[in-house]
């Protein structure tokens, strides 16, 4: 599936001709891998709004030096001209010659806003501001590149429906010095997201297969969560197993780990939701996986086109959730 | 579920956030802003210096609590006073003065709800529209230093704007405007020498005439005195000959006829052709730069032969006065030829004669009576001429520039009451005895005197130099200047009117010290010269001038688009070139520098490594290819990837690795 943009802006001009321009780009830039370096073929610059403004002072301040015919007032303003001028060299150059070294895609959920990481080096030896780079029409952020040094950029795009997403381009765009010019640049990588389905609580969890009714109502009613043992902190823990109160001892970061009775597990599958349209039943049964995460029980998927054996941690929601992604009915 | 990660959302993306101004640039904005409207200080409002400063101090303060800025009611208020304020003290909102006031005042307004960058640009375009006043107010040389210096502050601030949220500290700043500046000058330059100037102005500008000093078109007694006070440079003569001596500078500007018993005033129409003049004496050729403010009247060094040899710039009256034929609104410059002995071959013209003998009734009777009695004892006019200068120097008459005033019968009371005066009372009292006596006489308003400057090579007369004396006509000789203040004042003659001004007031204005002082004056003197000829009075003709002496025989405005095509390119060029060289400028890190040099070498013998090849890959690679490289190339491709990637890199390995690599590269070249 090809990005899109919103609904919203499809008539508006700009952003029409910002679509064809782009598409005209695409078409003589060819598709782009990292690491690649820009180079001054593919950077385009006009004056930002501030920059005409400026130039129209610029011709009021012209005007009023020849008119009075005073010499001085004419340098001041030729003195200006060549001084933006200047200042579009130097935007030109904040992105001429700046390394793009990797990017790549995070999964998102479907409508909510996703994760782009763009890895850049500045092989010059001034700092390049005020750039900004954005994948759709989510607010591009700003950063800048010290000399001879990398930096790693996460900006967020916007997640449409559930399925395989491409971000068809990338801008690259820098305002610098003065925010009187903005020169851009337009990448093509080939980057795909894929879009899990958004996820909606509508049932409650289905019961847990091999745990005794007893013992789960045990555990909600006696109020505090009991654990079996602890073992090290890892990267993809819940931070609400975290061993707190023995953390604030002294003790290294450790995390509670149930002892849950072998085979005690959740299936999440579409038999019992029926019912409902395919994508909501879709959102549920991702509600459901991140749920069971959440409580750091084990769960198995069970889908017609592709089964997901029981487990959990964050290897396991990330095979679930792309399970349900690119879930296709038969 | 209150605690959901991630909950559907709608497709609205979230607003930009605005970029705020950190207080740093802030300050950068406030000084640029108040710097300029201290250049103005001249010619603005009396409070408008107050009020930047009050506007910018306020702005700091209120900075540290972001909810103090006024609401929409205060600010409209602030609006309307303001205005007011510019209008009460100009009585309008048009003109330069007015202008500048009102810039300020909407400046210190839009402090009030500066915020975002964008306001903050708004001011700081304020800022410049400030300086421009500055340049259209006032262009003496001294001011430029302060001129660039504003310039710098200001394009300092819009870097400090551009650069968002976390500006780099002040000196970086400070370098890369300075640097832009530089390198915008020379288009600034080719602009400023080529770019097509206008004959005249698009639309009439107000002049303001105050701000002019120059020779009057009438003369009162006050008016050469207001004239002495100024040191302002009234002509530049630069002479082909050698220079005149002292007591032959005295130039001519205008020559007054009519008197109405305080008043001279120039003659209302023309009475016909210059009468013929037979010159004798040395012949002095000159080209004068005279500055604006005379009136019409061509200054020149008594008695011009005719009139100038561009004959498109004024024409010689019936009296010898030459007049421009434009309007003299700025500076011109013109040739001539004077001789300092001249007599006249034609008889007086009867309307002439009439015109300079001619009193106003009922005044000055007292005058008049001597003035029988005089011509009475004279037995000719030259006697009576004698006679007349005789009586003012030996009658107890004092030169000085602040006399008693004088009365309605102005000629009685300073001959027979208060015996104080200057050039002007002395020429005013010297006519009217002549006149009084038969004998034609006029008053002409000129300078006396010029200060020779080396440097510079011309010959200096200032609006102090300002000097009047008088001509009568004395039968076979014809017009004859008499100075009736060289009887009261001799010094004045021979010395500068400064000296003459010492001697009279019992202090000298100009410093007249050690040597390298006066050397020191006159470099300045100089510089400021060239400066008032070649930049500030820069316009079309020079323009054309300057294309003529380029070699061009075009003079048009095909000549100065094609030079400003070819200069533009090539400033462009140099920029685009530079551009090139400084993002890939040479890699800082020595290791990188040596594999580099490695690469290149074996370039020759290769295909240049791929992007995704690591060196020892790449080492594997053409060792493979050529076998001869092999056995140094793989340990030197192992060694790089071991110094870059490995845990330690000491300084003695690194410089092995570049020995290595460099022995290894004068192989391959070999």
């Amino acid at each position: 599936m090809s990005l899109s943009a919103p609904s919203r802006s499809r008539f508006k001009p700009r952003a029409r001709l910002e679509r064809a321009v782009s598409a005209w780009a695409r078409s003589r830039q060819g598709e782009d891998h990292a690491p690649l370096t820009l180079q001054s073929r593919r950077i385009y610059i006009l004056p930002t709004r501030a920059g005409l403004v400026a130039f129209l002072l610029l011709f009021v301040m012209f005007l009023a030096g020849l008119n009075y015919q005073n010499s001085l007032a004419l340098l001041l303003c030729f003195q200006l001209v060549g001084f933006a001028l200047v200042t579009m060299y130097e935007c030109h150059g904040s992105l001429n010659g700046l390394t793009i070294s990797s990017a790549q895609v995070e999964s998102a959920f479907a409508h909510g806003h996703g994760e782009l990481q763009v890895g850049f080096y500045n092989a010059g030896s001034t700092t390049r501001r005020s750039l900004r780079v954005r994948a759709t029409e989510v607010a591009p952020k700003f950063f800048e590149v010290a000399p001879h040094s990398a930096c790693l950029v996460s900006v967020r795009y916007q997640a449409l429906s559930r399925g395989r997403q491409r971000i068809d381009r990338l801008q690259i765009s820098s305002d610098a010095p003065l925010g009187l010019f903005r020169a851009w640049t337009w990448l093509h990588m080939p980057l795909e997201a894929l879009i899990y389905p958004a996820p909606i609580r509508q049932r409650p969890l289905p019961p847990a297969v091999g745990l005794t009714q007893h013992s789960e109502r045990e555990r909600r009613l006696s109020g505090e969560e009991e654990w079996a043992w602890l073992r090290p902190y890892r990267d993809s823990d819940p931070l609400r197993r975290v061993a707190w109160k023995a953390y604030a001892r002294g003790a290294p970061l450790m995390v509670a780990h149930y002892d849950a009775p072998a085979g005690a597990q959740r299936v999440l599958g579409l038999d019992t939701l029926h019912d409902l349209p395919l994508e909501r039943a879709l959102s549920q049964i991702a509600d459901w996986v991140l749920e069971c995460e959440r409580r750091g029980e084990s769960y198995a998927l069970d889908l017609k086109q592709g089964s997901v054996a029981a487990g959990h941690g964050l290897a396991q929601r990330r095979h679930c959730l792309e399970a349900l992604a690119l879930y296709e009915p038969a | 579920m209150k605690d959901t990660p991630l909950t559907p959302k709608g497709a609205e993306p979230p607003p930009a956030a605005p970029r705020n101004v950190p207080i740093a640039t802030q300050r950068w904005v406030l000084a640029g802003l108040l710097c300029a409207v201290i250049l103005n200080v001249g010619h603005v409002a009396l409070w408008c210096l107050p009020l930047a400063t009050g506007a910018a101090a306020w702005r700091i303060w209120a900075a540290q609590q972001p909810s103090r800025l006024p609401g929409r009611a205060a600010r409209i208020a602030v609006v309307v006073v303001l205005t007011l304020a510019v209008l009460i003290s100009f009585r309008t909102l048009n003109g330069l003065d007015a202008g500048a006031s009102l810039l300020v005042a909407m400046a210190a307004i839009k402090l009030m709800e500066t915020q975002r960058q964008r306001d903050w640009l708004i001011v700081l375009g304020t800022a410049l529209f400030l300086l421009l006043a500055a340049c259209l107010g006032a262009q003496s040389l001294w001011l430029m230093p302060f001129y660039a210096g504003e310039l710098w502050l200001l394009s300092t601030a819009l870097y400090a704007l551009g650069a968002g949220e976390t500006p780099p500290e002040g000196r970086s700043l400070l370098r890369s405007s300075a640097r832009s500046l530089l390198l915008a000058l020379p288009l600034a330059v080719l602009l400023f020498l080529f770019f097509p100037r206008l004959p005249g102005s698009l639309w009439t500008v107000p002049k303001e005439d105050e701000a002019v000093t120059g020779l009057s078109d009438q003369m009162d007694p006050g008016s050469i005195g207001k004239l002495i006070q100024s040191d302002e440079p009234a002509l530049r003569a630069r002479f082909d000959t050698a220079l005149p001596r002292r007591e032959d500078r005295y130039w001519r500007g205008m020559v007054l006829h009519t008197f109405d018993g305080t008043t001279w005033r120039r003659a209302q129409r023309n009475f016909g052709e210059p009468l013929a003049l037979e010159f004798a004496g040395p012949d002095y050729r000159y080209q004068i730069i005279l500055e604006p403010g005379t009136h019409g009247a061509l200054v020149a060094l008594d008695m011009p032969h005719g009139a100038p040899s561009d004959t498109s710039l004024g024409f010689r009256n019936f009296d010898d006065q030459l007049i421009a034929s434009k309007p003299t609104d700025s500076a011109i410059s013109y040739r001539l030829e004077s001789s300092p002995r001249h007599r006249n071959t034609d008889a007086l013209p009867l309307p002439v004669r009439r015109l300079d003998l001619a009193l106003p009734r009922d005044r000055n009777p007292r005058s008049i009576e001597l003035a029988h009695q005089l011509r009475a004892a004279a037995h000719d006019d030259h006697a009576y001429v004698q006679a007349v200068l005789d009586y003012l120097q030996n009658n107890g008459f004092e030169y000085t520039l602040t006399p008693a005033t004088l009365g309605a019968n102005s000629i009685d009371d300073l001959l027979f009451d208060t015996h104080q005066g200057f050039c002007g009372h002395y020429a005013s009292a010297f006519a009217t005895l002549m006149r009084a006596g038969g004998v034609p006489a006029h008053v002409v308003t000129g300078y006396l005197g010029g200060e020779w400057n080396r440097i510079g090579g011309y010959l200096l007369v200032r609006q102090s130099n300002a000097h009047a004396w008088t001509e009568v006509w004395l039968d076979g000789v014809g017009w004859t200047r008499v100075d009736p203040t060289a009887v009261i004042a001799p010094d004045k003659l021979h010395n500068d009117m400064d000296d003459a001004v010492a001697a009279a007031d019992g202090s000298g204005r100009r410093a007249h010290g050690a040597p390298w002082i006066a050397a020191t004056v006159q470099v300045w003197q100089a510089m400021n010269s060239w400066w008032q000829d070649q930049i500030v009075n820069f316009n079309m003709e020079r323009q054309l001038d300057l294309l003529g002496s380029l070699g061009l025989r075009d003079r048009d405005y095909e000549a100065l688009v094609g030079i400003l095509a070819a200069g533009g390119t090539l400033w462009l060029s140099l920029l685009a070139w530079r551009g090139r060289q400084s993002p890939q400028g040479k890699p800082r890190d020595p290791l990188t520098q040596a594999w580099r040099i490695l690469e290149r070498a074996l370039k020759r013998v290769a295909s240049p490594r791929a992007p995704h090849e690591g060196p020892i890959a790449y080492g594997e690679r053409i060792a493979g290819e050529s076998p001869g490289l092999a056995a140094t190339l793989r340990p030197l491709a192992r060694q790089y990837a071991q110094l870059r990637y490995g845990a330690t890199c000491t300084t003695s390995d690194l410089q092995r690795f570049e020995r290595a690599v460099r022995l290894f590269a004068a192989r391959i070249r070999r």
